[in-house]
C-alpha cells in the first residue's frame, strides 16, 4: 500500500518538475545588453569575471593568424552576432568549445586538431552560436531556479504528509517505516530534479545541433560536415586505451548533459539531407591555419596518455597526405611512449617515415637512432644519430647523443 | 538525504585533511626512503598535501607549495610514478624499462604537466652526479594554470633499475632564485638509494 502511495507522490513530484521546464524563447537581437537589474545581468557579471580570468590563463593562444581564422569562421556563420562574440583559442588537448551568454567564447586546441576542414569547425561554432542566439544559458538558469523551487515545495509536501502519516501510525515500527519511506521519496524527488536539469541540457544540445547545422549550411558550408565530424569522434572514442571511454557512447545516463554521439550524427545526417549543397570550398584553409601548432598540440595530446586516441587522431590528420614529417614523428612518439609489444619496432618505422619528409623535425633522427639501437641495429642507429647531430649541431642534448654514439662505437 | 551523505562524508574528510599536521624537515640529513639529501635550512614536509600517498615521493617547501616545492624520491621502479593518478582514465607518467636520460627528462616534464602546470619544457641537460652515480641535470620552465611563470631544475639518476629524482619548482619571479643556492646544496648532497 505504501508503495502505491509513494508512486502517486512520485508522479506528483515528476509533474511539478516537468512544469518547471520553460518553453524556448525567440532568438536574441544582435547587440543586446541586459538590463542592469535583470537575472541575465547577474550571469553576465559572472561570465565577465570568467572572461577576465581566461585572458590570464597559461593556455591562452594569442597567435594573431590562428585567432583571425577562427574568428573569421564564426563571423561567417553568425554575421549578425560577429560584434557580440569575443573568441579565445585555448591550447587544451580536448574536443571542446563554449559560448557564454555575454559572448565570451572558447575554442580548444583539441577541437581544432580534430576538425578535418573548415566546414567541421563551422559546424561546431554554429552550434555554440545557437546556444548564444537561443539564450540557452539564461533559459537553463531560469528553469533551474524554477525547478529548485518546485523541488523544495514537493519535498516539503512529502515531508509533511509523511510526518502526519507517521504520527497516526499504530506503533513505533510503522512510524519508523513511514519516515524511512518518506526520506527515500524525498531523495527520489531530488534525483528527479537533477535528472530533469540534464534532460533540459540535452534538449538544448539537440536544438543547437540542428539550428547550428542550418546556420552553417546557410553560410555556404557543407551540411554533411556534421555527420562526418561526429562519426570521426565516435571512431576515435572506440580506439581509446580506456574501457570507460570506449563505452561512453553506448548508453545514455540520466545525468548526461549531451545526447549520445551516434544519435547526434544520425540527426545531423537526416537534417543535412534537407539542406542546400555547399557553395564554399573549405579544403586546406583549416590545415594551413593549424599547421604551425600541430607539433605542440600533438605533444599536449600525448600528455593525456590515451595513446590509442592520439594515434587515431594522427591517422585522421594523415589522410590529407600533408605534414607527414611531423605526423609520423608523433606517431613514433606515441608508440614509443605506449611501449606495448611491437610498439618499438613500429615506432622505428614511423620515425623512418618521418625522416623521408621535408618537414621532419631533427628529433626524428635522434629517436630513429635510439629505436634502432634498442632493436639491435647498431649501424642504423649510428647513421641516424650522426644525421641528427649534423642537422642540429647546436642542440642542447648533443652531448647525450655523442655519448650514445661513442658507446655504439665501442660496442656497448 | 541519503544522496548527500557521501558528499558530507567527503567534505568531512577534506576538513580533517585541512587539519593535517605539516611536519618540519629540519636542517640536516633528510631521507626519502633510501635516498638522502642534506638540508641547509629548515623546510616543511608537505608530502601529505602533494605526494598523493605515494610512499617513495617526498615534497618539501619553505614558503608554501605554490611558492616553492622540492620533490625528493626514493628509487622509483619500472611502473612507478612521481605523481599519483587521479583516475584510471587520467594516468600519470610511469617509469618504463630501459629509459635513457632524454626519456627521464620527458618523464619529469610530463609529470609536472600532470601536476597541473602548463607549457612545461625542459632545457639545458648537462652531466651531473647523484652521489657517485652518473646523472642528468636539467632546467625547466612552465606556467601555472593562471599564467604565473615558473622555473625549475631537476636531477635524475638511474641505477640497478631504480630511478631517483630531485626536482625543484618555484615562481620565476623572486622565489626560484631566492631558494636556488639552497637547492644547489641539496642536489650536491643527494645520495641515491643503494
Amino acid at each position: 500500500m505504501f508503495r502505491g502511495r509513494a508512486q502517486a507522490m512520485g508522479a506528483v513530484a515528476a509533474t511539478a518538475l516537468v512544469a518547471a521546464t520553460p518553453a524556448l524563447s525567440a532568438p536574441r537581437p544582435p547587440g543586446l545588453k541586459p538590463a542592469v537589474d535583470s537575472v541575465e545581468a547577474g550571469l553576465w557579471d559572472l561570465m565577465d569575471k570568467a572572461e577576465r580570468e581566461a585572458r590570464q590563463k597559461a593556455e591562452l593562444n594569442t597567435d594573431a593568424a590562428l585567432n583571425a581564422y577562427v574568428r573569421d569562421v564564426i563571423c561567417k556563420v553568425a554575421t549578425e552576432y560577429c560584434g557580440d562574440v569575443r573568441l579565445y583559442v585555448m591550447d587544451r588537448p580536448f574536443f571542446n568549445a563554449t559560448m557564454a551568454p555575454n559572448g565570451y567564447s572558447e575554442v580548444w586546441s583539441g577541437l581544432l586538431l580534430r576538425c578535418e576542414d573548415e566546414s567541421e569547425l563551422a559546424l561546431v561554432l554554429s552550434h555554440e552560436v545557437t546556444h548564444f542566439s537561443e539564450n540557452h544559458s539564461i533559459e537553463a538558469h531560469e528553469a533551474d531556479k524554477r525547478r529548485r523551487n518546485a523541488t523544495m515545495v514537493v519535498a516539503m509536501g512529502i515531508a509533511v504528509v509523511g510526518t502526519v502519516a507517521a504520527a497516526g501510525s499504530a506503533n513505533p515500527q510503522s512510524a519508523q517505516s513511514i519516515m524511512d519511506a518518506t526520506s527515500s521519496l524525498i531523495d527520489v524527488v531530488y534525483l528527479a530534479s537533477i535528472s530533469s536539469y540534464f534532460r533540459f541540457s540535452r534538449e538544448h544540445e539537440t536544438e543547437a545541433d540542428i539550428v547550428g547545422l542550418r546556420r552553417m549550411a546557410a553560410a555556404g558550408y557543407s551540411p554533411q560536415a556534421g555527420g562526418t565530424l561526429w562519426r570521426g569522434l565516435i571512431a576515435e572514442t572506440t580506439t581509446s586505451d580506456f574501457k570507460r571511454v570506449r563505452e561512453q557512447d553506448t548508453r545514455l545516463g540520466i545525468f548526461d548533459s549531451h545526447p549520445l554521439s551516434p544519435l547526434r550524427a544520425e540527426a545531423l545526417d537526416a537534417e543535412a539531407a534537407k539542406l542546400p549543397a555547399p557553395t564554399r570550398v573549405a579544403a586546406n584553409r583549416h590545415r594551413a591555419a593549424i599547421r604551425p601548432f600541430l607539433a605542440a598540440w600533438l605533444k599536449d595530446d600525448l600528455r593525456r596518455r590515451d595513446f590509442g586516441q592520439t594515434l587515431h587522431t594522427i591517422d585522421r590528420l594523415s589522410k590529407a597526405k600533408e605534414d607527414l614529417g611531423v605526423l609520423n614523428f608523433y606517431r613514433g612518439e606515441a608508440l614509443r611512449q605506449r611501449g606495448k609489444a611491437g610498439d618499438l619496432a613500429n615506432a622505428a618505422l614511423a620515425y623512418q617515415a618521418a625522416t623521408e619528409q621535408a618537414d621532419a623535425p631533427p628529433a626524428a633522427w635522434r629517436e630513429l637512432g635510439e629505436a634502432r639501437r634498442r632493436t639491435g641495429d647498431a649501424a642504423g642507429a649510428k647513421a641516424a644519430l650522426a644525421t641528427y647531430l649534423s642537422r642540429a649541431p647546436e642542440a642542447d642534448d648533443a652531448w647525450m647523443v655523442r655519448e650514445t654514439l661513442d658507446a655504439l662505437s665501442k660496442g656497448d | 538525504m541519503r544522496i548527500l551523505r557521501p558528499l558530507l562524508a567527503a567534505a568531512a574528510v577534506l576538513a580533517l585533511a585541512a587539519c593535517e599536521t605539516i611536519p618540519k624537515a629540519p636542517a640536516g640529513p633528510y631521507k626519502a626512503g633510501a635516498s638522502q639529501v642534506t638540508l641547509g635550512r629548515d623546510w616543511s614536509d608537505v608530502s601529505v598535501l602533494l605526494a598523493g600517498g605515494l610512499k617513495k615521493v617526498k615534497v618539501l617547501s619553505i614558503d608554501g607549495p605554490i611558492l616553492n616545492r622540492l620533490y625528493i624520491t626514493d628509487g622509483l621502479a619500472v611502473g612507478e610514478s612521481l605523481v599519483k593518478s587521479p583516475s584510471k582514465e587520467r594516468p600519470t607518467p610511469k617509469l618504463r624499462a630501459g629509459m635513457n636520460s632524454s626519456e627521464r627528462m620527458e618523464f619529469v616534464a610530463d609529470s609536472i604537466a600532470a601536476m597541473g602546470y602548463q607549457r612545461v619544457e625542459t632545457m639545458k641537460p648537462r652531466p651531473a652526479k647523484f652521489g657517485e652515480q652518473q646523472a642528468v641535470r636539467f632546467d625547466i620552465t612552465a606556467r601555472t594554470e593562471d599564467g604565473l611563470d615558473v622555473q625549475g631544475t631537476a636531477l635524475a639518476s638511474e641505477a640497478a633499475g631504480k630511478t631517483a629524482f630531485v626536482l625543484f619548482l618555484a615562481p620565476a619571479e623572486h622565489y626560484f632564485q631566492a631558494s636556488l643556492p639552497e637547492v644547489e646544496k641539496v642536489m650536491a648532497s643527494a645520495r641515491p638509494a643503494g
